[in-house]
């Protein structure tokens, strides 16, 4: 029996503007929110949203990745018929490629979404955090009859010239659609997201994998062939909290976000719509007397002893007493040494922040900045890491970055 | 690990003290009862065995094992999932000739042909009433090495005091060891003198032929208690050794050492030898990062994720999903899964059961030597 929808994942993405964080771990692996990382965003609304057949699309790093999904059952998807499939390029009878574009990545897997006979599909990124329920944008899709439809948020005008934006009409039919322009004709964003049918994709995949021009590419070429056939093309009006975290000041600013669930709109503690994720196995956590707690998210495995103001915490992480930490973002297994002042920043994991070293600043009307130390990064004691340095190689103690 | 040519069956059972604490097995199993704020007891025997490799595990449950099956479920978080051997529970079992069966002889002669069936050489067999992680692999090549008919496990502990406090003898059997080096001569049967005693954890390694021959005789004869009726008469004729457990034990015997057992891990040193090693493992319920408000104040306390703290804590201990509200004041209490905690409320010394309500303004207090324990699902 075919599947009514499944979803293909694009979760190749080098997030090379998140440099220290992503050296060693593709994009959608980048720990967020305490306990998770991007990829369970996407994973969870498939769930949540009945999709029971996944397809994560990788390249760039895939091992951390791999390691994560595993067979899936965290998500609860690991299913007879269906479940998570991790798809990286693969060599076939004729030669082999890489991923050459997003369309690319699902052209070479034509064969994996015939095996479920889908009548939709769904291609989802894994760089975005972002609580929706597919159900909803496919009724959408079905109602208006469509055969393309994609996901949209509306955004500041003045911001619109940043996105690839949808023109629509009255009925959210798509009329033009404008990547990156300098005079936008509409303030619909694309996030990205987009349901097909799935025989018009696969046409439309084979065409384009034809075309030597083509970039191989969803917005570049797949949607603007669309439009010029005529196809019937939807906008679903997305209103929820969606937020690309491809550099390091929007990941920093959507953790903070976390903190304040009522305003950012993004809620973490809505059992209703649980984000899974593999976990990590770690005790309780703990909270020494004298240490102080401010307005901050601690999970598993934490043992607190120093003040903590507005912060985001992973599994795991150590804070001796006398340390100071405030707006910040410790992942999982670091540990931050008596003394030391922590603010402003992200710190990846298992990293040692050496007794009172400095990382970071709270911003000045001169210098603003997301400071950011990379994995397994050590601080010596005493060393100091300014407010816009991006650190991936130990600091010696008493040295200046 | 043990070599999968001699492999190990374990076999657990989760309620041989439930009488000990009554409070807390009304509605479950000793083998279930929350401990060190995210896991069941049982997760600690079952962790270790799961460890060493025993990767076949019987549970003989006699009576509220809803929540046990809830928590355990097909055994995946213990990587117990296995086509061969995983975990078994098997319900209670009765023929028209034998009833419910009330001990430990019963209950393994209900499964006697079960055993028959197992290819194991080893059985392991303990109760769920410790949080210990025990290195079990040790223990086995400790039993093998000495040449013992059966090995059991124990602590030199001064006797604790809730042992010489019950003045009955109608809560459970406690057995203690008289040993010539590491071979037990003599087992006692609650002794209620002070001092130190090498005490058992009900914790057995045998080859599984010959606990089929002993349960077999025994039964026929009349046996009830594996301990007073099978092993005490063959001191002579079986080789019995003792095994030491160096690891950190949380053994519990009442409601006060339930409470004092879990407080004592707010000290990082017991808490840091409880988990030494391998880690534990339990059930995962996916909440999200425990959130601290701006209006709180917390010391000294354990907590596991999804809880919402606005109030102050100090002292205590909280399972997953406790919310404790503005100027609630929570001190020297264990407060377990989703405990609500209304505004102003005070509590010292209390324990409250899974999806306890207290009521804004509320007040309660027990004392250290006599928590107050509050009923699942009550609200006060």
């Amino acid at each position: 029996m075919g599947k009514e929808m499944i979803a293909m994942l694009l979760a190749g993405g080098q997030g090379s503007r998140l440099y220290a964080l992503t050296e060693k771990l593709a994009k959608p692996a980048v720990p967020f929110g305490g306990k998770y990382r991007i990829i369970d965003f996407p994973l969870s609304n498939c769930v949540n949203s009945d999709i029971d057949t996944v397809g994560i699309l990788t390249q760039y790093q895939p091992l951390v990745l791999n390691e994560y999904i595993g067979n899936g059952q965290p998500w609860d998807l690991d299913r007879v018929y269906g479940g998570v499939h991790v798809l990286p390029p693969y060599q076939k009878a004729k030669g082999s490629d890489w991923y050459k574009g997003t369309a690319n990545a699902i052209y070479q897997n034509i064969s994996f979404i015939d095996r479920y006979d889908p009548k939709y599909v769904i291609i989802l990124s894994g760089d975005q955090i972002c609580k929706q329920d597919y159900s909803e944008f496919l009724a959408f899709h079905k109602a208006k009859n469509a055969e393309f439809s994609v996901s949209v948020m509306e955004v500041p005008w003045e911001d619109a010239s940043r996105f690839g934006l949808m023109v629509a009409d009255e009925n959210d039919r798509i009329t033009e659609f404008q990547e990156k322009p300098k005079n936008p004709k509409s303030n619909l964003a694309s996030m990205g997201i987009y349901i097909f049918n799935w025989d018009i994709l696969r046409k439309y995949l084979i065409d384009d994998e034809n075309n030597p021009e083509s970039s191989n590419d969803f917005g570049n070429d797949i949607i603007p062939s669309l439009l010029r056939d005529n196809r019937r093309m939807y906008a679903y009006h997305f209103s929820g909290y969606w937020k690309d975290v491809g550099t390091i000041p929007s990941l920093w600013e959507a953790n903070m976000e976390v903190l304040h669930p009522e305003e950012s709109g993004i809620n973490l503690f809505d059992t209703n719509w649980k984000i899974f994720s593999r976990n990590s196995g770690y005790t309780g956590h703990t909270v020494a007397a004298g240490a102080v707690l401010d307005h901050t998210l601690i999970t598993d495995g934490c043992r607190i002893a120093g003040k903590i103001k507005h912060s985001v915490l992973f599994a795991g992480v150590t804070v001796e007493a006398g340390a100071e930490i405030e707006d910040a973002v410790i992942m999982g297994g670091s540990v931050i040494k008596a003394g030391a002042k922590v603010k402003h920043c992200i710190v990846a994991e298992n990293v040692t922040v050496g007794e009172n070293a400095v990382v970071g600043a709270m911003p000045t009307e001169t210098e603003k900045g997301v400071a950011t130390i990379g994995n397994g990064v050590v601080i010596g004691a005493g060393a100091i890491v300014g407010p816009n340095a991006m650190v991936r190689d130990d600091v010696k103690e008493g040295e200046t970055v | 690990m043990i070599s999968s040519k001699e492999k190990v069956l374990g076999i657990l059972f989760p309620n041989s003290y439930d009488k000990v604490v009554p409070e807390l097995t009304n509605l479950r199993s000793m083998a279930s009862i929350p401990f060190a704020s995210r896991y069941r007891i049982v997760d600690f025997v079952l962790s270790a065995m799961s460890h060493a490799g025993i990767d076949d595990i019987f549970i003989l449950p006699n009576k509220n094992y809803n929540s046990l099956t809830d928590h355990l479920g097909s055994g995946r978080e213990w990587d117990l999932v296995r086509k061969q051997g995983g975990l078994h529970i098997f319900p209670p079992y009765s023929t028209n000739a034998s009833g419910f069966y009330n001990s430990r002889v019963e209950a393994l002669a209900g499964i006697i042909d079960f055993l028959r069936r197992q290819k194991e050489e080893y059985i392991l067999m303990a109760d769920t009433n410790i949080a210990c992680n025990y290195d079990f692999t040790d223990m086995i090549e400790t039993h093998k090495a000495s040449g013992a008919d059966i090995t059991i496990a124990y602590t030199t502990e001064e006797f604790p005091d809730c042992i010489t406090r019950s003045e009955t003898n109608d809560r459970g059997f406690y057995y203690c060891f008289e040993m010539d080096g590491s071979r037990i001569t003599n087992i006692l049967i609650n002794l209620h003198n002070k001092g130190e005693h090498n005490f058992s954890h009900n914790v057995y390694i045998l080859k599984r032929e010959l606990l089929i021959d002993l349960i077999n005789t025994g039964f026929l004869r009349g046996a009830n208690s594996f301990e007073r009726d099978i092993l005490i008469p063959r001191l002579n004729e079986l080789k019995v050794c003792g095994y030491e457990v160096k690891q950190y034990c949380a053994r519990i015997s009442d409601i006060k050492s339930y409470f004092d057992e879990n407080m004592k891990l707010l000290d990082p040193k017991n808490l840091d030898a409880l988990f030494a090693g391998a880690s534990v493992y339990t059930k995962i319920r996916d909440d999200n990062p425990t959130s601290y408000h701006s209006c709180c104040k917390v010391s000294n306390i354990m907590a596991a994720d999804g809880c919402s703290i606005r109030g102050e804590v100090e002292n205590s201990i909280l399972f997953r999903g406790v919310h404790v509200l503005e100027g609630a004041v929570v001190k020297n209490c264990i407060l377990m899964q989703d405990t609500v905690v209304g505004q102003n409320a005070k509590l010292e010394y209390v324990i409250t059961d899974k999806n306890v309500t207290i009521s804004e303004g509320k007040e309660l207090k027990g004392d250290a030597d006599y928590p107050v324990y509050i009923d699942k699902r009550r609200t006060v």
